[in-house]
């Protein structure tokens, strides 16, 4: 008779397997199956040219969720983080260059703040500090179930009103103005300085596919802000770049008693009688099992691989209705040199070591929005947000030596296209990028060896991230608070035995691995 | 000297007229002070030309209470709703789409833009109103303070409900208080122009566009709106919208309320930590034991209690409360009736609303203009020839046509709106008569009011028609400012009633109320 499997996880994405080590340790028989060749989803290090290895969706690592790092050891299993001496460097191309560190008291004093900037900047990120404190359980744990509190949720909920009665009464309010509000309107309470205001309202619209003028986008700041205390995108590289990272999380699942099976292709979740019993893959082979966990996105697992006659209409409608549509493209370049940059000339820090971070290109709140307009109507704006690494500066094991590997993160390339299609304006993408950069670097376009771009179509196609969204679906109040939506929330859908770990599910995106280990934690608690 | 008064009601527009009403029935001693020399604020008639008379500012109801209508007796006060009939959106193809107020001709009308849509109508429109019934409660509500955990206690029942619910209304309403109006309208229906108008409702009053989040709860307060019972039917007052006003006027007279017009107040006077009375132009100083504002809270606390008066914290939050006025109003008198080039001629389509809203993209290019500081090229904009319906606001053969036009902000980034309200003014009438080809020639008089018009005339501070956005940061306990959302104020003795206060704009009533009710039980308690 055929095996069967205790838990079968689809995707070996970094939530994927952090899901799968946790159920391999508690004793389940665990398969993880993956439909590329090599495992970590958007978590990969790949070749873009000989000898030229670069992040080619995700570039930068984390922030992982601490217990994630803790509970599976990842430091043994070969993980090495790298942390830029310079958290973020924002560059407006008229030769500033303002710099964030993690210290923020060396940011007021290092960073090219005005005093009263410097002062504010400290200020916010004491508040973030004290809102994240009260946040940050609430990540690392299924999003409560109001209907039918378990006795354990509800001491986990009063410890959360607990932390939220110490917050200062200005900080209670707000932790609930903030959120609804347009993070443009909240860093311009903050600061005056364009630049800084620009830089700290990309971390509230990344990945998704709102202006900083839109509402709501105020959450997507301080969610983030609660993974680490601070106010702009975080610069935790890890050496051999993310795909080391999914290496370390799949040797730490294998160690756990997993087994993961590449090149395998999930066709359909098996469903009898209302329960998910396997599933199949590509050629037919079927393989059956006790619970199967999706670590695709919600709107894969539930329109692409179960029969829509096992669902309610009104549900599939509801998947229907899941904003999953990306605005996220990627170019990453393998260059000959590292591209001078005129801002840094008379710095007398090197430029190699202030450029080691993340780069902010994006020089005022109304670029942004303005870049996000055109994508509203299906449109690729000539000026995009673009966040820069340079990973080859801190990791020399990218690119040959004296050459260095880019990694350009764009936002907002529209999903859908008014004109056109993507395979046919990819090289125009490129271009995009290319002439974006120049201001900054000058000199960048003779660099260039080899240029990938990598469009949202790309990005669906070779990633199998619907839609090209880069985080399994759009944020946003309702697509966070229920996450990814109602008759779906805490990693249980309506089909019995079937989970879901992705980062369509609480609490979202980025290389945190909370969605997976969050999941684990309630399988095992139904399967106990 | 005369007995003193208990209650000043600082401004007689509809919503102090309420309070003044409330308050006197009561048996309170209550003064109206009224700036200008009619009572109603926003919602008077005026006669602006000779022997046309005009609804000036809001122009339309729906949203009165129904049990202010009862308990005031506004109807014996001589109040009268006549319905208006419908809403007709002509198309830039020479269509149009129509919806009645007969549900199966509307039926017929969108079946003919598409067979699903009318199907999906009819659903819509039930759970509008299932969501409407929910909603409706919290508009009688204090609402309760979030800094302090052991009120929030007064959510519960709320909470309880929502579990009561069914899971599709509980869809529903998250997406209701989260998404944008497009967003919710889209998991609905296809056709575009309808989805448009109807989204329009959503950004009334805000300046945020139809994609914006938080728009979809605008549309759900513009549904709330009940005549005789039925939710979701807009009418117009007998005699202009000033009729309204009169009758709660009468109504407060007849309580024993007394309502000065022409008396400008200048300060509250201010003793220690209470309000002691008002301070007229001329100096005159009436003393009261309680002072009721129905102005918005920047005229208030900045204008004439004073910074000196109040923490720095709710000064601080005043500051920053979203005033940002973003809709104008074009009035005009008319020789004869306009013709659409889509229906020439007379007829019912003419009775109703006219809403030139064709697409979702118009719209959002409307809004997206306002952003960067201009006003629409072209805008949207919602019209009413009220004398069809009432022919007593006219000459004989006359019209008086009322045009909403959104979006004009009152923040220019160039020039100023006394310089522009002219080509404002052409934009609007460029703009109608692409659908109203005659309606050049026939235009006797127009008015134009800008933004700042609204703010200069009627004491709209930025020219914002619900005295602050209703942007989600500043709705139920967060309306006006958080820790203030109770209708009282730091200064024993002073309360707010207008519209800035909870649940906000339109020709509702409820701030009034709440905040006479408020008041009431303080007095009882011995706080005042």
């Amino acid at each position: 008779m055929a095996r069967v499997w205790d838990a079968v996880v689809i995707g070996a994405g970094h939530n994927g397997l952090v899901a799968a080590t946790c159920l391999a340790r508690a004793g389940l028989s665990t398969l993880v199956l993956e439909r590329r060749d090599g495992v970590g989803g958007a978590a990969v290090t790949e070749e873009i040219h000989p000898g030229f290895r670069c992040p080619t969706v995700a570039h930068a690592a984390g922030p992982l969720l601490p217990a994630v790092l803790r509970q599976l050891h990842l430091e043994r299993h070969g993980l090495a983080l790298l942390r830029p001496e310079v958290r973020l460097l924002a560059l407006d191309g008229s030769g500033r260059a303002l710099r964030v560190y993690d210290d923020p008291a060396r940011t007021a004093r290092a960073g090219g703040l005005g005093p009263r900037e410097a002062e504010r900047y400290v200020e916010l990120l004491t508040v973030l500090r004290r809102l994240g404190a009260v946040l940050r359980p609430l990540l690392g744990r299924p999003p409560p179930a109001v209907d039918r509190l378990a006795p354990g949720e509800l001491l986990g909920l009063l410890g959360v009103a607990r932390r939220y009665r110490c917050l200062p009464r200005r900080d209670r309010y707000r932790l609930l103005r903030w959120p609804p509000m347009p993070v443009a309107d909240l860093v311009r309470e903050w600061f005056d300085d364009a630049l800084l205001q620009a830089a700290v309202a990309a971390r509230g619209v990344w990945g998704g596919a709102l202006g900083p003028m839109a509402p709501g986008t105020g959450l997507g700041l301080l969610l983030q802000a609660a993974l680490d205390g601070q106010a702009t995108l975080p610069a935790a590289f890890v050496r051999g770049g993310p795909g080391a990272l999914s290496e370390a999380l799949r040797t730490a699942a294998q160690q756990a008693g997993a087994e993961v099976r590449t090149g395998a292709e999930v066709m359909r979740i098996a469903v009898l009688g209302g329960a998910a019993r396997g599933v199949v893959l590509r050629g037919g082979e079927e393989i059956a099992s006790r619970v199967v966990v999706s670590a695709c996105d919600p709107r894969r697992t539930f329109l692409g691989l179960i029969d829509p006659a096992e669902l309610d209409p009104a549900f599939v409608g509801r998947v229907q209705a899941y904003r999953c549509s990306g605005s996220a493209a990627k170019v990453n370049l393998a260059l000959a040199a590292l591209p001078a940059v005129p801002a840094l000339a008379g710095s007398a820090e090197g430029a190699a070591r202030l450029l080691s971070g993340r780069l902010h290109i994006g020089p005022d709140l109304e670029y942004l929005e303005r870049a996000a307009d055109a994508a509203k109507y299906g449109e690729m704006s000539p000026r995009p947000l673009l966040d820069v690494t340079i990973p080859s500066l801190l990791d020399d094991s990218l690119a040959p030596r004296g050459a260095h590997v880019m990694s350009v993160y764009l936002q907002w390339a529209p999903y859908r296209l008014r004109r056109g299609d993507w395979p046919s304006r990819r090289q125009e993408l490129g271009e995009i990028v290319l002439s974006a950069l120049q201001d900054c670097f000058p000199n960048l376009r003779s660099l260039v060896v080899a240029c990938q771009v990598l469009t949202p179509h790309d990005l669906e196609d070779t990633y199998a991230l619907t839609g090209g969204h880069p985080f399994h679906g759009e944020g946003g109040l309702d697509q966070f608070l229920f996450r990814p939506l109602l008759g779906a929330t805490r990693y249980r859908g309506p089909i019995a035995g079937l989970y879901l770990c992705s980062a369509g599910t609480h609490p979202g995106g980025g290389v945190t691995g909370a969605p997976g280990l969050n999941a684990s934690r309630e399988i095992l608690r139904d399967l106990r | 000297m005369s007995k003193p008064y208990d209650v000043v009601v600082i401004g007689g527009g509809h919503n102090g007229l309420v309070a003044a009403a409330y308050l006197a029935r009561a048996g309170r001693r209550v003064l109206v002070l009224e700036r200008r020399h009619v009572v109603g604020g926003a919602a008077v008639t005026e006669e602006v030309f000779p022997g046309f008379r005009f609804s000036v500012c809001s122009y339309v109801v729906s949203l009165l209470r129904p049990e202010i209508i009862r308990e005031l007796d506004l109807t014996r006060h001589g109040m009268e709703i006549l319905p208006l009939d419908g809403t007709f959106t002509p198309l830039p193809n020479g269509d149009y789409l129509w919806r009645h107020n007969d549900h199966h001709a509307t039926r017929r009308e969108i079946a003919r833009h598409c067979r699903l849509d009318a199907e999906a109508y009819e659903e819509y429109a039930m759970a509008m109103v299932e969501m409407a019934r929910f909603v409706k409660p919290i508009l009688g509500m204090v609402p309760p303070d979030p800094a302090r955990l052991f009120q929030l206690r007064e959510l519960l029942p709320v909470l309880r409900r929502f579990l009561r619910l069914p899971e599709a209304d509980q869809h529903n309403l998250v997406q209701l208080m989260t998404v944008s109006a497009v967003d919710f309208l889209d998991a609905w229906f296809e056709t575009d122009a309808l989805k448009a108008t109807m989204a329009a409702s959503g950004i009334i009053g805000t300046f945020l566009g139809v994609r914006s989040p938080g728009t979809a709860y605008v549309l759900l307060h513009h549904y709330m709106g009940e005549i005789d019972g039925v939710f979701r039917s807009w009418g117009l007052s007998r005699g202009g919208t000033g009729g309204i006003s009169e009758a709660i006027a009468a109504a407060a007279r007849a309580a024993g309320a007394e309502i000065r017009t022409e008396a400008t107040v200048q300060k509250v006077l201010v003793r220690g930590d209470r309000a002691t009375g008002v301070v007229l132009a001329g100096g005159q100083e009436i003393a009261a034991r309680a002072v009721c504002a129905s102005i918005d809270p920047r005229a208030l606390f900045l204008g004439l209690v004073g910074a000196e008066h109040l923490p720095d914290e709710l000064v601080e939050e005043v500051r920053r409360y979203k005033l940002r006025g973003s809709s104008g109003k074009v009035n005009l008198a008319l020789d004869t009736l306009p013709s659409l080039s889509c229906l020439p001629g007379p007829g019912p389509h003419l009775r109703g609303a006219i809403s030139i809203s064709p697409s979702v993209d118009y719209m959002e290019r409307a809004y997206d203009e306002a952003k960067y500081g201009r006003f629409s090229r072209r805008p949207y904009i919602d019209i009413v020839i009220p004398s069809l319906t009432d022919p007593s606001v006219a000459p004989p053969g006359k019209h008086v046509m009322s045009c909403f036009v959104q979006y004009a902000p009152y923040h220019l980034r160039e020039g100023n709106w006394d310089d522009l309200r002219e080509e404002f003014g052409d934009t609007v009438i460029e703009t109608l008569s692409e659908y109203m080809p005659n309606l050049r020639e026939i235009i006797l008089h127009r008015q134009v009011l800008t933004p700042l018009d609204l703010e200069r005339e009627f004491g709209l501070s930025e020219g914002n028609i619900f005295h602050g956005e209703l942007s989600l940061e500043q709705l139920f306990f967060l309306r006006p400012v958080p820790g203030w959302a109770q209708y009282r104020t730091p200064l024993r003795g002073l309360y707010m009633c207008g519209s800035a206060t909870h649940p906000g704009g339109g020709i509702m009533g409820a701030p009034g109320r709440n905040a006479a009710l408020c008041l009431l039980a303080d007095w009882k308690r011995g706080r005042i």
